[in-house]
């Protein structure tokens, strides 16, 4: 009878705790990271009797959670993926509506200014025209300006936005850390602090949303957690702190740091990936670098094709045209351990050879290396890097001065500081130079039927260069010789309509000059204010494909770099959803192991009651019993 | 098959998670609606948006060639009337010289002619020196902002350009929109384009010369020739330059005489004297201008033999109409490029059709598939709207009392 009180008593005890579990289980329902816990029942050890082995009750011999660690790393991992494409498509999407205004969009604006120059060249002396070309320089101008100012702002609020997500995983990690030390403590024989699991569990898993973690999990229950190819963030009751660090060329980029046990900080940028935090930099270097670079291409194609044309002009005070558009030089940013004493001076030269990747120089083995730093390749140069023959590659010219170190590099930005410096140079619409610089003449003693054309300056340097006079003497009716303002002398074939090119000017003759003729090219009459040939060529310069080794023209250029930032956007955007959905297929194969369902918890409820229930009727019964032995031997 | 437990947390963020999916799908779809737009930025379709841009690149540009078109179109309407203007000025002024050209007219007659022929040079000056509506030159070609006719008593010099600007009037064409003084009216040929004759200053007879006519234009050697008469009837042609006779022969004053040398002809009226003279030389360039001042210093001179006189009017009604002719060329020059304009205008606009058509097909909504799509995912949102509130309801303890 003893035996059936006890073993009632064990069951009361028992079913009680395995109520408490259930109760907590119902408490847990809408818990995020909440494993379902169960109340595991054993049978208590038999006391040995004459007649065998009798049982004496139940125990609950362990309270422990579901848990499956492999579902819970695909959690994670689809979380890093999720939160790094999500970053991506959000940051790709800041640029995307920036760039894809079709009404107002840089390609608008850049054929609203041809469209200027043409009217211009319609009415080459209406002030009305020129002042309205003049305006819309300027409003090119303020657009570049302005995307290429919203483009720095995303910048610096991505570099803020790394600073807060370092800290976050701070803050995670030393949590984890200090969990990771409880757990160890409060696990005895058997017994796990679930509680402790589950919120060091979570925290990892919010880890992922900013960083891609890898996890390892010790023998007595610590998980260390590792980012990149294995550097630990945490060891057991250790957490190692992530910090920003300015870039090496760029400072106002930063990089991923970690410090390590020393107080030495190594630099993991490269290591980072997935998560917000990789998401992030790949906006970097994927979508806000690349715009800007492309969109300096623009500013510095503008402008060069425009200056040179408005140097081959005439303006309308009969002046040499000056430039039309400003433009910020090349960047070079020496890396900040250089050690020698080297400094660069990088101009561009080709513009068709210009790209928008930029270049790491670098001096090793006593000798100058570029590498192309987008694609990774490194780029063949000439030249020895002095002022007599400097480097040339892509489209830059370099002068290396001073004394490197081995070792020592510079970052060289062809066009990232190009459209900061992009601006209106002309104040007076008379300054458009629509007017040809020179004038082509026939002498008045010519007897053929030969008649000018068209003379134009193709490369006002070389025409300075050349004394800025030609005469074309014909010596026999298809035979000519060029003499320019140096008595320097050339001869060629006549034919009609081809052009006579010397010291970058042309002269187009048409007819049948006869031997003996000349033509001479000298400036142009101030008083040919209709002349509107400079303008005519500076739309068709604009229109050609000038770019990318001749593939594509300055619009052409505006245009690739809308799509392209389009399609990277809608690429992450694509990725977030599949992301999104794996993340929500994972989170759902975990929650169906770990999860609490609250019909299952309704039924082990009533199977948990129902058995308290029993055990109670069972010291009811052995009470009777007692109760009647009692009796028995009272009326005995 | 062991049924799967769904937790119950799963259930209901799962189901959250697709109606809040659905819900974006439908502004998303609401957004096309709306907007028109089938997509709102390059992302939405990205090469879509490059065609887009290119596409209105094309718009903007066949706008502006449109623009540019009529601008031309207006100057070359200008340049077209001033032409007729000097066209039928000139005519007049020949009808003039052939009334002029008659030897019973008194001096003053003449004279009186001449003043006539003296207001239309003036006219025909100012017709030169028109502008357009802005001032600008219609013939200075790219000097527009100079008067390109300058008169200094009765000679007229041109102090414009030689070259004209062009315009463009679509992708690949441009035009000039007009032409120089110097090729309408200072490119006049002299005498019939090949030659011009003269009558020796001091001939004593009545003979006149006629322009002449090239007849075998290869045989034609551009020197200076003198026909001289020995008597009243015999003649030798000479060469200036080479000083060889080139021909001789008989002239018989009462039939009128054709010589003929070097691939030319000329025909001689009247009676020619002893020791008379008559000059061919290579043509050079003569003006309109030059043409009607030489007739009216001409008609003026009392100096004049009878031959010269009639010589000289018939050399300037043959300059006459090699002016009447610049002027017929450089119109219908005028007027196929105004063709072109016109032509070039309509194509562009069909042209803009298309493009906008081509835009339209790429950036706009279907409306009839969108609309659709909103109602199908609108029937989805509320279905999964409906399921979830009567399948939440459900639970085992609604059954534990």
């Amino acid at each position: 009878m003893a035996d059936l009180l006890s073993n009632a008593v064990s069951g009361l005890l028992a079913f009680q705790q395995a109520l408490d579990v259930t109760s907590n289980n119902i408490a847990n329902a809408s818990t995020p990271g909440y494993s379902v816990e169960n109340a595991n029942l054993a049978e208590a050890l038999g006391q040995q009797t004459g007649s065998g082995y009798v049982g004496s009750g139940v125990d609950v011999q362990s309270i422990t959670r579901t848990y499956n660690e492999f579902l819970a790393q695909q959690v994670r991992s689809s979380q890093a993926s999720y939160s790094s494409s999500n970053a991506l498509a959000t940051q790709a999407a800041q640029i995307d509506n920036l760039l894809s205004d079709s009404s107002s969009g840089l390609t608008a604006t850049l054929q609203s200014f041809v469209n200027s120059l043409q009217s211009v060249a319609s009415a080459p002396s209406s002030s009305a025209a020129r002042q309205a070309l003049l305006s819309q320089a300027q409003a090119l101008a303020q657009q570049l300006t302005s995307y290429d100012s919203q483009i720095s702002q995303f910048g610096s609020q991505l570099e803020s936005q790394l600073s807060v997500d370092v800290s976050q995983i701070n803050t995670i990690t030393a949590n984890i850390a200090s969990l990771n030390q409880q757990i160890a403590t409060g696990s005895s024989a058997g017994q796990t602090p679930n509680q402790l699991m589950d919120q060091r569990d979570q925290l990892i898993t919010q880890l992922s949303q900013y960083v891609s973690v890898q996890t390892n999990t010790e023998t007595n229950g610590e998980v260390d957690v590792y980012v990149g190819s294995g550097q630990a963030l945490v060891t057991g009751a250790t957490a190692s702190k992530l910090t920003t660090i300015a870039g090496a060329y760029d400072s106002s980029q930063l990089d991923i740091g970690l410090v390590g046990g020393g107080g030495s900080t190594a630099d993991i940028t490269t290591e980072i990936a997935g998560g917000e935090l990789g998401g992030l930099l790949s906006a970097r270097s994927q979508v806000l670098d690349p715009a800007r670079n492309a969109i300096g291409q623009v500013s510095v194609a503008v402008a060069a094709i425009v200056n040179q044309q408005q140097q081959s002009g005439m303006d309308l005070t009969g002046a040499q045209g000056q430039p039309m558009f400003s433009v910020g030089g090349v960047q070079v940013l020496p890396d900040s351990g250089n050690t020698g004493s080297a400094s660069l001076t990088v101009t561009r030269g080709s513009l068709s050879a210009l790209t928008t990747d930029d270049y790491r120089l670098q001096y090793s083995a006593g000798a100058w290396q570029l590498t192309d730093v987008t694609t990774g390749q490194s780029v063949a140069m000439t030249g020895n890097g002095s002022n007599a023959t400097p480097f040339q590659a892509a489209g830059l010219s370099i002068v290396t001065g001073g004394t490197p170190a081995a070792g020592d590099s510079f970052l060289i930005q062809p066009t990232a500081a190009a459209t900061a410096g992009f601006g209106v140079e002309l104040t007076s619409p008379s300054q458009i130079a629509a007017a040809s610089l020179v004038q082509g003449t026939a002498a008045s003693a010519n007897t053929g039927t030969g008649a000018v054309t068209s003379a134009s300056v193709t490369d006002p340097a070389a025409w300075a260069a050349g004394g800025g006079s030609l005469t074309v003497s014909f010596t026999g009716a298809s035979s000519y010789t060029v003499t320019d303002g140096n008595g320097n002398t050339t001869t060629g074939t006549y034919t009609s309509g081809s052009p006579i090119t010397f010291d970058g000017a042309q002269l187009t003759l048409t007819g049948s000059p006869a031997s003996g003729d000349t033509f001479t090219v000298g400036p142009n009459n101030p008083a040919n204010t209709g002349d509107n040939s400079n303008l005519l060529a500076m739309a068709s310069a604009l229109s050609a494909a000038a770019l990318n080794g001749g593939t594509s023209s300055v619009t052409g250029a505006a245009n690739t770099l809308v799509t392209r930032v389009g399609l990277i956007t809608q690429q992450a955007q694509g990725n977030a959803t599949a992301q999104q959905t794996a993340h929500q297929d994972a989170t759902t194969a975990l929650n169906n192991v770990s999860g609490v369902n609250l019909d299952q918890q309704a039924a082990s409820m009533l199977q948990f009651q129902q058995a308290y229930q029993a055990m109670a009727q069972m010291i009811q019964a052995s009470q009777q019993m007692f109760t009647s032995l009692i009796s028995a031997i009272g009326n005995g | 098959m062991t049924a799967v437990s769904i937790s119950t947390l799963t259930f209901r963020t799962n189901a959250l998670d697709s109606m809040e999916s659905l819900e974006t799908a439908i502004s998303a779809t609401q957004e096309q609606l709306s907007t028109g737009k089938s997509f709102q930025s390059a992302a939405g379709n990205p090469t879509g948006m490059a065609e887009v841009n290119q596409l209105d690149m094309e718009l903007s540009a066949s706008g502006q060639y449109v623009k540019n078109g009529t601008l031309a179109g207006a100057n070359l309407n200008l340049e077209t009337q001033a032409l007729s203007d000097a066209t039928n000025l000139l005519q007049s002024a020949r009808d003039l010289a052939v009334e002029a050209n008659n030897a019973a007219l008194s001096a003053t007659q003449r004279q009186d002619i001449a003043t006539q022929l003296d207001q239309q040079l003036q006219q025909l000056v100012a017709i030169g020196n028109r502008t357009d509506g802005s001032g600008n030159y219609l013939f200075g070609g790219y000097a527009s902002s100079t008067q390109p006719f300058i008169q200094n008593g009765n000679s007229v010099s041109y102090v414009g350009a030689d070259q004209v600007s062009q315009v463009q009037i679509s992708a690949n064409q441009r035009i000039s929109s007009g032409d120089t003084g110097s090729s309408v009216f200072m490119s006049v040929p002299a005498g019939n384009g090949t030659f011009t004759t003269a009558v020796g200053a001091s001939n004593t007879g009545t003979a006149s010369i006629g322009p002449g006519t090239v007849t075998n234009p290869s045989q034609w050697v551009p020197d200076t020739y003198a026909i001289t008469f020995t008597d009243a009837t015999d003649y030798t042609v000479t060469d200036q330059k080479t000083g060889a006779t080139v021909t001789s022969g008989t002239y018989d004053a009462t039939t009128g005489g054709t010589i003929s040398f070097n691939g030319i002809q000329v025909t001689l009226s009247g009676s020619p004297a002893a020791n008379d003279t008559f000059t061919v030389a290579p043509a050079g360039q003569s003006s309109a201008f030059a043409t009607l001042s030489g007739l009216i210093t001409t008609l003026n001179s009392t100096s004049l033999n009878a031959g010269q006189t009639a010589t000289q009017i018939g050399q300037a009604i043959e300059q006459i109409d090699g002016a009447l002719n610049t002027l017929s060329n450089v119109s219908a020059s005028v007027g196929a490029r105004s063709d072109a304009v016109t032509a070039s205008q309509s194509t562009a606009q069909s042209q803009q059709t298309q493009l906008q058509t081509s835009v339209s097909s790429i950036t706009d909504t279907d409306y009839a598939a969108a609309t659709t799509q909103l109602s199908s995912e609108e029937v989805a949102l509320q279905a999964a709207e409906e399921s979830y509130a009567s399948l939440s309801k459900l639970s085992l303890f609604n059954y534990v009392s």
